[in-house]
């Protein structure tokens, strides 16, 4: 007994000493890294890169340098509130007439990280009236969630199950060949949203749907896939210019934009693991800068932003502050587990 | 017959400092031994190896012929322990505490030893231990090792912290439920006085060693106290059979177990400039000191 | 016998174990009184919302909760057998000295978890009527980990009393620290759902601790 004791207390000193010592070790050694600011520029042809160190440069990836004024002008859509303060604003890029509007319709951000994807999730979702009768959406008064067989609508106020839309929608979605249980439920809870895409689903099967649900009634759509293409991850946006559904990253790492009109576009991004890498998009009404963060390396997609097709890329490798050791959280999840 | 304590060898060291070096003596059954010694000569160190809560350096002590670092626990069944200050769950009351130690003596408990015991005391048996006083505390302590009935006990400073009333009768108690039974008792106490009433045999320890060990009787029998005059400044050099020999003044201190001729006979071969040569007989405390020496 | 030892850790223990009880049940029941006034101000679809898109678990007040109610029973319940070595009485019985300890530590356990039983009773009481079942499920399993780390802290606090040394207990102590803060490392609710099984074994295995301690007594160590 006196032997197993010890035993368990050692394995307790040497799990807290793998545990502490390189968390000390990474905090007295850790160097400050600042990753710079890449956009693409479809005027330069070329993306810019901002690093701001001790200095602040600004430069190309052929090293040409620029001023902040040059960089203004070179990202009319990035700083157009600048270029307008200053009278600078052009009355046409690339030979399309803009309005500074416009810029700021078709503008939006993107983000997915690891630690969005990898936690547990509540079990319990949203969906929003599509179609309401006031210009704002509001909270809906119920909430849904699967069960093996159905999706079940909850009234909030009373916690009890609302058997007849539940059973609507579970038809509809039936209907429309959708296999229960999903395996994923994309939703965008936020009522200061401009307007509702409602849910994308990715079923059993691995088909992805897109449910909404418009004066009280369900709306389902299926998305057609490519033979082959199993999503593993949605992604309901409703940026501004309502020009997409949202996006879905696929288990061979490809990335994809569902158009509002619920067909698909391939996106040039080599790969993307939402699981392990944190992806950013800026996107503007000419181009898209991807930045996709891996464990040893940035890479940057400079997309097209009618189709989506790459015109560059760049990588910029980050240095690495990898110490062995044990861990019990982590950067890529929400998730409390020891490992190495 | 096989001794009921058996300690052979004992080496203890608390960190670098030698407490004891190869002690060994034996208890045999039906007696009662208290062991002396003045403060640091390891009483404490071999009660607490008899009870089992200390682990020589080297060495092996036996109760019952079992080592006690692996005897089998039905065996503490037959000893009593009393600690030092008679500490016993402070958190229980008369009735409660009797309860459970009883569970664990099914078959020996003599309920009756204890209540006898408690009825002297006058306090109500709702009374927590924690509210009590030394004297009605010992008798607390003592009455669940009578009830216990152990062919062994094993007290540690059973005087401390009692007042000569209650220490008379505890050692009155003690005496006659050892002597009634046949149990063999192993004490410790700082008073001797107590200890000259109670025991049997003594075991007087000096630094690192075991000075003397034997009945009591045949101590106080044997041991005198020899006093002389003698010139002042005198030093003496006695040998080995003398203890403590010291001059105050113009008189000569000494203990030994020698014969009043003896003595003569040994100071005069060594040409001791003594004169008025006398011997007493002695208690144990002032055996004790004698043997130990005052400092 | 095992009754006779549960017997006296109940005498030690049961003013502790009442006013714990009342305490958590009461922190439970205050927390759930809390959620009713929410649910009257704002609506019960206020609180599903927070919960599912802000990770609210509206029941945060007990995070520490069983954490000092380990410690406070263990500290109740050992503090006495080391006043004046007490413990070595204890050990002295004719009892094996592993059944007595254990004894004493899954005493000490039943009230424990008999408390955390009632505090999780009280919350599954009310929790259903405002909340669907995947919501209760989520605040259970995010207080789970709280509700072990009573159990740890019990545990290694029992360990740390037991100690003789005072160079030791400081040892032991600061392992404790660190052991004691694993539990408290969430992200985001239900976060440590796949890490629960091991962590409850482990944690329940911290009981033979005590026994390095006991043996450290035993064989005399002090400072």
């Amino acid at each position: 007994m006196k032997n197993f004791s010890k035993i368990i207390l050692a394995i307790t000193i040497a799990a807290i000493a793998a545990w502490l010592l390189p968390w000390c070790y990474a905090f007295v050694t850790a160097k400050a890294y600042s990753s710079p600011f890449v956009l693409y520029s479809s005027l330069h042809g070329d993306f810019i890169i901002t690093q701001r160190d001790n200095v602040v440069s600004r430069h190309d990836t052929n090293g040409n340098e620029f001023d902040e004024n040059e960089v203004d002008s070179l990202l009319p859509t990035m700083y157009m509130r600048q270029l307008v303060a200053d009278g600078r604003f052009p009355d046409s890029i690339l030979g399309k007439h803009v309005e500074p509007q416009q810029i700021q319709m078709t503008n939006f951000n993107f983000r997915s990280t690891p630690r969005d994807v990898n936690y547990v999730n509540a079990g319990i979702y949203f969906l929003f009236e599509s179609m309401p009768k006031r210009v704002d959406l509001e909270m809906p008064d119920d909430a849904f969630r699967f069960t093996d067989n159905r999706i079940e609508f909850l009234s909030m106020a009373d916690n009890s199950i609302n058997e007849a839309k539940s059973d609507m929608f579970t038809r509809m979605l039936k209907e429309k060949g959708f296999t229960f249980p999903p395996r994923k439920i994309a939703t965008n809870p936020d009522p200061r949203k401009e307007y509702d895409n409602g849910a994308l689903l990715i079923d059993a099967s691995g088909q992805l749907f897109n449910l909404k649900c418009t004066a009280g009634r369900p709306y389902v759509k299926q998305i057609p896939l490519p033979d082959g293409i199993i999503p593993c991850e949605a992604y309901v946006t409703e940026f501004r210019n309502r020009a997409y559904l949202g996006f879905f990253s696929a288990t061979d790492k490809s990335f994809y934009v569902i158009m509002s009109d619920g067909s698909i576009k391939k996106t040039g991004i080599k790969t993307f693991d939402p699981k392990t890498e944190s992806a950013m998009i800026i996107g503007n009404m000419f181009d898209w800068t991807v930045k996709i963060t891996r464990t040893d390396a940035d890479e940057y997609y400079a997309l097209r932003a009618d189709d989506f097709s790459l015109i560059k890329e760049l990588k910029i490798n980050r240095p690495s502050s990898y110490v062995p050791g044990l861990s019990f959280t982590s950067p890529l999840n929400k998730y409390v587990i020891p490992h190495f | 017959m096989t001794p009921i304590i058996e300690c052979v060898n004992l080496t203890h060291y608390y960190g670098k400092r030698l407490i004891y070096e190869n002690l060994s003596f034996n208890v045999p059954e039906g007696r009662i031994l208290g062991l002396l010694g003045k403060n640091g000569t390891g009483k404490t160190t071999t009660i607490n190896i008899l009870s089992g809560y200390l682990k020589p350096h080297s060495g092996e002590c036996r109760i019952f012929g079992s080592d006690i670092f692996s005897m089998p626990p039905t065996m503490r069944r037959d000893i009593g322990l009393l600690l030092e200050g008679h500490v016993q769950y402070q958190f229980m009351n008369i009735n409660q505490i009797e309860k459970f130690y009883s569970a664990f003596f099914p078959g020996q408990w003599c309920r009756d030893a204890y209540y006898g015991l408690m009825e002297k005391l006058k306090v109500s048996p709702r009374q927590m231990i924690s509210r009590m006083s030394n004297g009605q505390r010992s008798q607390v302590a003592l009455g669940l090792i009578l009830a216990q009935n152990p062919k062994l006990l094993i007290l540690d400073d059973f005087s401390l912290g009692l007042d000569p009333g209650y220490r008379r009768l505890f050692v009155e108690y003690l005496r006659e439920y050892a002597t009634a039974g046949n149990k063999t008792v192993f004490l410790t106490s700082h008073i001797i006085q107590d200890m000259e009433r109670l025991i049997d045999d003594c075991i007087i320890m000096d630094y690192g060693k075991i000075l003397i060990q034997m009945p009591v009787k045949e101590l106080l029998n044997g041991i005198r106290r020899y006093t002389c005059n003698i010139a002042e400044g005198y030093e003496p050099e006695l040998g080995d059979k003398f203890y403590h020999p010291g001059v105050i003044g113009n008189r000569m201190e000494t203990y030994s177990f020698l014969e009043l001729n003896e003595v003569e006979t040994e100071l005069k071969k060594r040409n001791v400039p003594y004169s008025t040569l006398k011997a007493e007989k002695i208690g144990l405390e002032d055996a004790f000191i004698g043997l130990t020496g005052k400092y | 016998m095992i009754k006779a030892i549960f017997f006296k850790e109940w005498i030690k223990t049961r003013w502790c174990f009442f006013i714990a009880l009342v305490v958590t049940t009461g922190m439970a029941g205050y927390s759930i009184l809390k959620i009713n006034k929410l649910v009257s101000l704002k609506g019960a679809g206020h609180l599903w919302e927070v919960a599912v898109t802000r990770d609210a678990l509206f029941i945060d007040m007990l995070e520490y909760v069983p954490l000092i109610v380990g410690i406070v029973l263990a500290v109740v319940q050992f503090a006495p057998e080391m006043q004046r070595k007490c413990l070595k009485l204890t050990l002295h019985l004719p009892c094996s000295q592993k059944r007595m300890i254990f004894s004493m530590l899954a005493a000490g356990l039943t009230l424990l978890l008999t408390c955390f039983i009632v505090n999780f009773g009280v919350l599954y009481a009310c929790l259903p009527a405002i909340f669907p079942s995947q919501l209760v499920w989520r605040f259970t399993l995010s207080a789970f980990p709280w509700y072990l780390a009573g159990v740890a802290s019990y545990l290694m606090a029992s360990w740390i009393i037991l100690e003789p040394t005072w160079k030791m207990r400081i040892v032991d102590i600061t392992i404790s620290i660190f052991v004691i803060s694993i539990y408290f490392l969430a992200p985001a609710p239900e976060a440590y759902n796949s890490f629960l099984p091991y962590l409850t074994i482990y944690t329940f295995m911290l009981i033979v601790l005590s026994w390095i301690s006991v043996s450290r007594f035993k064989s005399g160590k002090q400072d």
